[in-house]
């Protein structure tokens, strides 16, 4: 009997055009979109190596000079600094050989371009314009501690702790890892149907089922497989896509990447077959998946790769919560951290959710009985 | 005596202040097809969703095969076949793959699975459309796609819920030669519609529920021998003179008389030569007659005079 349903549940989904259309044909082609978008401002070449910018009027600001000084001869030097007038600098920055100016006279800044380089820079002198009035008394009352605020300054914005130490740190593969994330969750379309096939008061076919000598709990588990079968199927297809055809860089560990992406899409499902147990009309069922979905990817990054720091900024609980952002950062862990430590909680997460909605999802649907059909 | 294959017991179901089955009591034996008829709302489809444990119910019992019937008993389940109002099939399988999949639920061999699969696309007819899906058909060969799908394990009771809902003549009349061929074969049927035709054409007993309660039971010919109505005599009549109006309702056997859209409805009761006297009576009083026709009684008429109201609404 398992076998059975497991075989037509999984035929029958692989031919539902819609769910072919959002877990397949969708991220492809939002996954073009964005490859067409970014690919003019792909930097590679980012962070690792010293910023190149010009300092001008730098007599002007002691202070800034000795910073600047202790972050550009350190051996993880930030900036590559160039002291010279603005005439000159202005000329460097349109031949592109420094990134950005410094105006040392009054802490404005000059770009050619933005990207992840100039984003830098900017932190960098916010940090130094809320911390000038400290490292000023500092170097008046204690010289020699000067050193540890100055040091205390660039790790805000060095690369020790977030900033990664090797792999792809294109900021918009940011989106990539996005729309994967959210591919997985449109998964939950397809759980939320599971739930429906197996309530007697929810469909035809439930109460067709629940007239059978089919235990429920068999037959909600094979047709929950079947379904992550389809699911795992369309990831990989996905992952696949992007990886080879749009040539998007996910790193060494692409294995992992796969192994992310299917999980992803298992959370995805469960979380619809959650929603799907409910006893609530089956369109309002329909938009608070889609809803929840767009919301958690939006909050993710997908539409703006700014959003993220601003939830991390008021809320950063929220990015720890959010189904989009464990999964999309499961990706950015394992392209970004040597080590697995992150990459194991997001899946850990991942997995706990996912047995959570699973759960929850068979406690709603294992009455026997209905008050009403 | 025949074995009793369905019985319910003092059956109460209610939604909220609705009582849907108020008091209900049914046995069935082996070998019958029992029809549930009754308008819409009346609570045949409530009594059949308590039958297979799909409805709590507030009070009552039901058994079949003799034993309690519960949502757990796979053993009486097994026995049970359901074509239920709404077509329940898989839109994205074949046809074959839908009646494979819900055999599938109750035969686990392969070889015996096929060989029923096949023998209940013959039975229907859809040996032309094993590998359509249900959207390919017309609504005729869905509903015999949805019986397919029901009867495919060859259960011993079988449980149709209007099954000829929207479908045409020709199809209709194929869903009921199926049904009294399963019956042949010896299942058990029990049969709910609202359309007393198909009723009266293949059920050997008939409930008739109105409001939640059996009104009557027995054979088509016990229910109609309940009511006073024997006999309907209807007369196109272009104008009817108080007077000849007067002598028909005079007759022995001539219980009610209406003229309305120049039409004389009389109704009759017992008597053997009723239409002849009303004609006589027409023909004396030179009162020039279209059509003259005379009907036997039918269930409508059972449930008319029990109710006070047709049976089905006007379509």
């Amino acid at each position: 009997m398992f076998s059975n349903i497991f075989k037509y549940e999984f035929k029958s989904c692989l031919r539902q055009k819609a769910i072919l259309f959002w877990l397949i044909a969708f991220p492809i082609i939002l996954g073009c979109f964005f490859k067409m978008a970014f690919s003019g401002i792909y930097e590679k070449d980012v962070v690792f190596n010293a910023i190149p910018v010009a300092v001008t009027n730098i007599e002007e600001n002691d202070i800034l000079k000795q910073v600047l000084e202790q972050i550009s001869n350190s051996d993880e030097a930030l900036f590559k600094v160039t002291y010279t007038d603005i005439d000159k600098a202005e000329e460097m920055l349109k031949s592109e050989d420094i990134k950005g100016i410094i105006k040392a006279s009054d802490l404005s800044l000059e770009f050619g371009s933005t990207g992840i380089q100039q984003t830098i820079v900017k932190t960098f002198i916010q940090q130094y314009k809320t911390q000038e009035k400290i490292i000023t008394d500092t170097a008046k009352n204690a010289p020699q501690k000067l050193d540890k605020v100055i040091a205390s300054l660039s790790e805000k914005i060095s690369p020790n702790e977030d900033i990664p130490l090797h792999g792809n740190p294109d900021i918009t593969i940011q989106f990539f890892y996005n729309l994967l994330a959210m591919t997985a969750l449109f998964g939950s379309m397809s759980g939320l149907f599971v739930a429906q096939k197996n309530q007697g008061d929810l469909s035809a076919l439930g109460a067709r089922r629940c007239c059978s000598p089919v235990n429920k709990l068999t037959s909600i588990t094979a047709t929950l497989l079947a379904f992550h079968a389809v699911e795992m199927i369309c990831m990989v297809i996905s992952v696949t896509f992007l990886r080879f055809v749009l040539k998007v860089d996910f790193g060494s560990k692409l294995p992992l990447v796969y192994l992310a992406a299917i999980i992803g899409g298992i959370t995805g499902i469960s979380m619809g077959f959650f929603v799907g147990s409910f006893r609530i009309k089956e369109g309002v069922k329909i938009s608070v998946v889609m809803a929840a979905s767009m919301t958690c990817c939006f909050f993710s990054g997908l539409m703006s790769n700014t959003i993220r720091g601003t939830v991390a900024e008021h809320c950063p609980i929220f990015n720890e919560i959010n189904p989009a952002a464990i999964i999309s950062d499961s990706f950015y862990c394992l392209n970004l951290y040597e080590d697995y430590r992150r990459f194991t909680v997001k899946i850990i997460s991942m997995a706990i959710y996912t047995v959570l909605f699973t759960l929850g999802g068979y406690v709603l649907t294992r009455r026997r009985k209905y008050a009403s059909l | 005596m025949a074995e009793t294959v369905v019985k319910i017991d003092n059956l109460v179901k209610r939604y909220k202040e609705l009582i849907a089955l108020d008091h209900f009591d049914l046995e069935i034996k082996k070998g019958e097809v029992f029809g549930l008829l009754g308008p819409n709302g009346s609570g045949k489809t409530t009594t059949i969703n308590c039958l297979l444990s799909l409805l709590a119910y507030d009070k009552g019992d039901i058994e079949i095969f003799g034993e309690k019937m519960s949502p757990v008993n796979y053993g009486v389940k097994k026995r049970i076949g359901v074509i239920m109002q709404n077509v329940a099939v898989f839109d994205e399988l074949t046809v074959y793959e839908n009646i494979d999949y819900f055999c599938g639920l109750y035969i686990t061999d392969k070889a015996t699975r096929k060989k029923y699969v096949d023998d209940a696309i013959a039975f229907v007819g859809l040996e032309d459309f094993v590998k359509f899906h249900p959207k390919k058909l017309s609504g005729g060969l869905l509903r015999r796609l949805n019986i397919a799908c029901g009867i495919a394990h060859k259960p011993e009771l079988i449980i149709l819920d209007e099954p000829t809902v929207a479908v045409d003549p020709q199809s209709r009349n194929k869903i009921l030669e199926g049904i009294l061929q399963l019956n042949r074969e010896g299942a058990t049927i029990i049969y709910t519609s609202h359309y007393m035709e198909e009723v009266e054409q293949i059920c050997t007993r008939i409930a008739i529920m109105d409001k939640g309660s059996k009104i009557a039971e027995g054979t088509t010919e016990e229910l109609k021998r309940m009511i006073k109505n024997t006999e309907t005599i209807t007369a196109e009549i272009l104008q009817l003179p108080e007077n000849v109006r007067e002598q028909i309702e005079a007759l022995e056997h001539v219980y009610n008389v209406s003229y309305a859209d120049n039409k004389l409805v009389a109704r009759c009761t017992g008597g053997r030569h009723n239409l002849i006297e009303i004609l006589k009576i027409l023909q004396e009083n030179q009162v020039g007659f279209g059509s003259v026709y005379s009907e036997q009684p039918t269930l409508n008429d059972v449930f008319l005079e029990i109710t006070g109201k047709a049976l089905r609404d006007k379509e």
